[in-house]
């Protein structure tokens, strides 16, 4: 490996010029006048609007300045830190990606602006969100020095996982679309995707889990469109909306108990098992519901429509379950045996795990995963339809395996499947944007997926060599 | 050398993505209807539609019947018959509302007794199987929507032959393989009434998108290719900006509304949703965007699923015909058919509740003009 | 540890019936027995000789396709992509011949050539990249599919001359034609799998990859071949279902693969790889078709069949294990 050990953490200027840039850009978030109404929470779009009508637009140019400037300087930042030994490379990289990005918002602002066109409102609350992010970016790049291996200057290093290619891909494709149409890079339309997709991110969670341990399952659609009715039906039935969104974890967490015990106690392959619960759980649902949708849910059952902090509430739950597994996969024993089951299967017997016992646990964990995704797709709509979604579960798997999940099990992490997810999407809407032409968009997303496998595949081979 | 290819590759996609030769060029005529005639309505706004519906009658009794021929069974007049009904699929509103209205025909009529199987999914292949096992199994009479005209049209052709009656409904097939189509509206109609809709709530010049289920739908793409025909003689104003396919997917269909939204912002003034399945979301995209006063939803969706935008005051006006009464149009076609008071060059055949159906096009029964459903009417409805 | 003391001495006629009968098609082909008498006692229309032929008609094309999965699967790996083949090739064979003027001869080689291309762009990706097959093929699902829908713009072929139909609608000597296909494609590659060099070369993959490649198998044209083979199989499966159902759509095949897939281990092929064979998956090709048939014939409609056919292939695959089990403990 590489000898050369840099010392933990080089306390150069440039990090206390990182401080200072941190605590400007943040306390320009929450200082400048027009960003913060306590009644509406942080959107700028509303009060930009609002001050539009009402032809107070000159409170624009009192801060505005302030946005290119530490957009350079979190650039600049960035780029010094990638070169000059010190902080953690790929902070450093983000910090950069994220100056740029500040920076092309800033001129699709200003350009709209002056043109007077719709989308100024949109890339002026976007430029302030990933100001923010920036800003703790400034932060995190202090608190987290280089490992390391991170000594030699290799630009490929950076690409050393999965998630970060992934990552890379995401912001490239933003950044590449953006200018392209800017309006893509609309907060309205960002947030929209995000959560939009976030119960797919959700069941890609527990398919995770499921494949990391080297099994798979295909009933994930089905499942999710029979949990839906069952909780809007209990819900239009008069339970309280709290206990309608926790019966589809139950029965969920029921569904996977049984896909579980044919799985570990009788031996079938999951595939099997699956499959035929795919069809098995379908002609249930067709039949029980009888194609009746569910309406008229009471006004408090939405909660993905919920918006606390003036964050989607989707977005929330996508990003706190993927922290929690991430976490819990990595730190706690019955991830890491997760991990030993499917990278060995004997070995992990040998070990004394107790192989059904996983995999028991690891089916009823999908399970209540794919019930939560199953809330979250049940309230985003005022109607829930009583069919599967079409082809869920061919998402949900892309996302995992796209994510950098091995199908022979053993490896993979959540944040992965949920970057994914999130790519997959955005390469859905990207293409509508740059105005693909709609017959070829099916072509072009799976070349995209492609693509992306490949990266993956030309990294792991340049690791191993 | 792969290192070289691979980053090749990522590069030329990226520069064909920037360069977006594919583009969409939205002003083309958008064709999934293969090349088929198009006969767009006369311009005008509501009340004439009836008179046009009457000058096409007078225009279409000209035609001969073109419908096929049932091989020589049984007599079956005035006796119990069973009967098969095989939509495109089964677990949808749109269908189960038609199964309903099946169920009261046979229910007034006490001598026709009719089960509901499809595929669980709109495939054409599941859709012929069930059928031939039925041809099998010994139905006196088929009533289908086919998810293809053209693939449906041997298995009922077959059906014909061992003496099997054959009436379509909602989706039609060649018409020779069926002996009369229950037509709920004119595929003309339909695009006018929906055009008319839009340009009276944003005006004239609107720009709009569409959001429908494939481009191979036959059903969508002649709408759409009306439409096309209608909006471009009676409002070239109108800016038709994309077409988007959503299958019969819920949150497909929200998502695409919602980008047609995004990407045209202040430009997009209506979307039309073409399926039972697009408009309520659709819909409900433009309600939780909040742009209820500035995008008009236009489309074609059963009344129970569009109840909470159409109160909420986010859509005006939905264009459905009543599927209940198709289903039912459907039973009371094919019981005329088997008692042979319905006969080829006939002009019209009674369907009990509905009165006297007319019929057009040498072998459709026309059910009657599409139907508005607004605020004041809908929750009249329930199906 | 008994048989070890027991001289070696040819098996009587009982004892290889009863072999048969304990083997993994054995136990298939007796849960197809039982369904059949049963759905037989439940209507009349059922077993009789059109009947059971037309259905042969409606299972050719998974039936086809069911050949070359189980080869792949046998060696571990598996193929998504061979609905959105099927489709491609239905859209090549279509688009050349109604809008590039291609003679309907040419665009049907055509059409089945770029299935096989296409087939063999996958095992390309899989042998030379490394990639997995499951993620190759998911990719390749949606890229076809995708490449379909471009190539044909939405529009569909139709208006085929008399003599294209004769493959999926005729009938050769009471036979339906494309039957007779499948029935040889059955016999040749069965044979194939379980009497050739080839055949022993993939039990050997699936049973250890590594070590059939330090033995000295060329693994890599192996796979490369049964991936080719695959598409080009997809590609006769979508000439046969273009000619039986008269019009070409880019949205043919749909989904095709599950049913592929099922029929392929439900005949008793371990997903895992290294075991599995062609009777078999005939077997459960037939099984999944009657049942369809069957209990639709039998007034059970299509939803209700779903769950009947998903369980069939939960409770087929247990029955097995346990007899697999038993017998491996004797």
């Amino acid at each position: 490996m590489s000898k050369a050990k840099t010392s933990p953490v080089n306390r150069g200027p440039e990090h206390f010029i990182g401080i200072a840039l941190a605590l400007v850009i943040i306390g320009a978030y929450f200082l400048l006048p027009f960003v913060i109404q306590p009644e509406r929470g942080p959107s700028t779009v509303a009060v930009v609007t609002e001050s539009k009508k009402a032809n107070e637009l000159k409170i624009f140019k009192t801060g505005v300045e302030l946005i290119p400037l530490a957009g350079l300087g979190v650039l600049l930042l960035g780029a010094w830190n990638v070169i000059v030994p010190g902080a953690s490379r790929a902070i450093s990289l983000l910090m950069s990606v994220s100056g740029l990005l500040v920076l092309v918002y800033y001129i699709n602002f200003t350009r709209d602006y002056a043109a007077g066109g719709a989308t100024y409102v949109s890339s002026m609350g976007s430029a302030f969100w990933i100001m923010l992010v920036a800003g703790v970016l400034c932060v995190l790049q202090i608190l987290m020095p280089r490992g390391a291996g991170e000594g030699r200057y290799r630009i490929t290093k950076l690409f050393g996982n999965q998630e970060s290619i992934i990552l890379f891909g995401l912001l490239l494709l933003i950044f590449v679309v953006g200018i392209a149409n800017p309006r893509f890079l609309q907060e309205r339309n960002i947030s929209d995707i995000l959560q939009g997709n976030a119960y797919i991110a959700v069941a890609a969670l527990g398919m995770t889990m499921v494949i990391v341990t080297g099994n798979i399952d295909i009933s994930v659609g089905s499942l999710v469109g029979l949990l839906a009715v069952i909780s809007g039906r209990l819900v239009v039935s008069g339970l309280p909306a709290p206990l309608a969104w926790l019966a589809p974890l139950i029965v969920g967490a029921g569904f996977g108990a049984l896909i579980g015990f044919l799985v570990a106690y009788l031996r079938i392959p999951s595939i099997v098992v699956t499959l035929g619960m795919l069809s098995i759980i379908k002609g249930i649902l067709i039949i029980w519901a009888g194609g009746e949708r569910v309406r008229d849910m009471p006004a408090d059952y939405f909660l993905s429509q919920m918006r606390p902090l003036g964050i989607p509430m989707p977005i929330i739950i996508m990003v706190a379950l993927t922290i929690v597994v991430v976490l819990w996969m990595r730190y706690s024993a019955t991830g890491r045996a997760f991990y030993a089951l499917g990278g060995n299967a004997e070995a992990a017997r040998l070990s004394g795990l107790s192989q059904k016992r996983l995999l028991m646990t690891v089916f009823i964990l999908n399970g209540i995963f794919i019930g939560v995704a199953s809330v979250m797709y049940s309230t985003q709509f005022n109607i829930i339809q009583a069919t599967p979604p079409p082809a869920l579960e061919l998402s949900v798997i892309t996302a995992s395996v796209v994510g950098g999940v091995s199908i022979l099990g053993g490896t993979g992490t959540a944040i992965g499947s949920t970057m994914a997810t999130l790519l997959l999407n955005f390469i859905r809407s990207a293409m509508i944007f740059i105005n693909v032409s709609p017959f070829w968009l099916k072509a072009v997303q799976g070349l995209l997926i492609l693509v992306t496998v490949l990266a993956d595949l030309i990294r792991r081979r340049r690791q191993r060599l | 050398m792969k290192r070289t290819f691979a980053i090749t590759l990522i590069l030329a996609l990226l520069l064909a993505l920037a360069g977006t030769p594919l583009s969409a060029d939205g002003h083309e005529r958008w064709d999934g209807a293969d090349d088929l005639a198009v006969n767009p309505l006369a311009c005008g706004m509501g009340d004439e539609m009836m008179d046009e519906g009457e000058d096409m009658e007078e225009d279409m009794e000209m035609m001969e019947y073109d419908g096929g021929m049932v091989a020589m069974g049984d007599d079956m007049a005035g006796m119990d018959i069973t009967l098969v009904d095989v939509p495109k699929l089964v677990g949808i509103g749109y269908f189960a509302a038609t199964t309903l209205g099946q169920q009261q025909a046979a229910e007034e009529l006490g001598n026709v007794s009719v089960t509901t199987d499809a595929p669980t999914e709109a495939n054409i292949d599941d859709q012929i199987q069930v059928i031939d096992s039925y041809i099998t199994a010994g139905v006196d009479g088929i009533l289908f929507a086919a998810n293809d005209p053209v693939a449906i049209a041997p298995v009922l052709r077959k059906a014909l032959e061992a003496g099997i009656h054959v009436v379509g409904y909602d989706a039609n097939s060649e018409p020779d393989a069926r002996e009369w189509f229950v037509n709920q509206a004119e595929f003309n109609g339909i695009a006018k009434a929906l055009v008319d809709s839009l340009a009276d709530q944003m005006g004239a010049e609107a720009s709009f998108g569409i959001v429908t289920s494939t481009f191979t739908t036959p059903n969508q793409a002649r709408w759409i290719a009306e439409m096309w025909a209608y909006a471009s003689e009676c409002y070239p104003d109108l800016t038709w900006l994309e077409t988007l396919e959503a299958q019969e997917d819920a949150v497909l269909s929200f998502q695409q509304a919602q980008t047609l939204i995004n990407k045209y912002g202040e430009d997009l003034d209506g979307i039309f949703a073409m399926t039972s399945v697009a408009t309520p979301n659709g819909a409900d995209a433009v309600q939780q965007a909040g742009v209820c006063e500035d995008v008009a939803v236009v489309g074609l969706a059963t009344p129970n699923g569009m109840k909470p935008y159409v109160n909420s005051g986010c859509v005006r006006d939905v264009i459905l015909w009543n599927p209940v009464d198709l289903g039912y149009a459907a039973v009371y076609v094919m019981r005329a058919v088997v008692d042979g008071e319905f006969q080829p060059g006939d002009a019209s055949v009674s369907a009990g509740r509905l009165g006297d159906l007319v019929v057009v096009n040498g072998s459709e029964v026309l059910l009657g003009p599409p139907f508005t459903f607004t605020a004041d009417n809908i929750n009249d409805f329930d199906f | 540890m008994k048989s070890k003391t027991s001289p070696p001495r040819n098996p009587t006629l009982g004892e290889k019936l009863h072999h048969l009968l304990i083997s993994q098609e054995g136990v298939l082909f007796v849960i197809m027995l039982v369904s059949v008498l049963f759905l037989a006692t439940r209507t009349d229309k059922f077993l009789t000789v059109d009947n059971l032929l037309q259905q042969g008609r409606f299972m050719t094309e998974v039936g086809l396709i069911a050949i070359p999965m189980t080869y792949i699967i046998i060696t571990g790996g598996i193929d998504l992509s061979v609905g959105s083949i099927l489709g491609l090739t239905a859209i090549v064979l279509g688009w050349t011949w109604q809008e590039l003027g291609f003679p309907l001869e040419l665009a049907i080689i055509t059409g089945i050539l770029s299935g096989t291309i296409a087939g063999f762009v996958n095992g390309l990706f899989i042998v030379r990249v490394g990639v997995p097959p499951l993620i190759m093929t998911l990719a390749t699902l949606a890229l076809y599919r995708g490449l379909a829908e471009g190539i044909s713009e939405a529009r569909s072929a139709r208006g085929y001359p008399e003599w294209f139909f004769q493959l999926g609608q005729g009938e050769f000597l009471g036979i339906p034609t494309q039957l007779w296909l499948l029935i040889i494609a059955v016999v040749i590659f069965g044979i194939i799998l379980a009497r050739t060099r080839l055949g022993r070369a993939l039990y050997a993959i699936g049973n250890n990859e590594t070590g059939a490649r330090f033995s000295g198998l060329t693994v890599n044209r192996y796979l490369l071949f049964i991936y080719t083979f695959s598409g080009f199989m997809s590609g006769v499966a979508g000439y046969i279902f273009v000619s039986r159902v008269s019009t070409t759509r880019s949205d043919m095949g749909t989904g095709i693969e599950l049913d592929v897939i099922a029929a392929v281990v439900l005949g008793g092929t371990s997903i895992f790889g290294g075991t599995g064979s062609i009777p078999g998956t005939i077997v459960g090709v037939v099984l999944i078709q009657l049942l369809k048939n069957g209990l639709t014939l039998s007034g059970v409609t299509s939803d209700a069949t779903i769950v009947v056919i998903g369980s069939v292939l939960i409770f087929a695959i247990l029955v097995n294990n346990f007899i697999q089990s038993r017998r491996s403990e004797n």
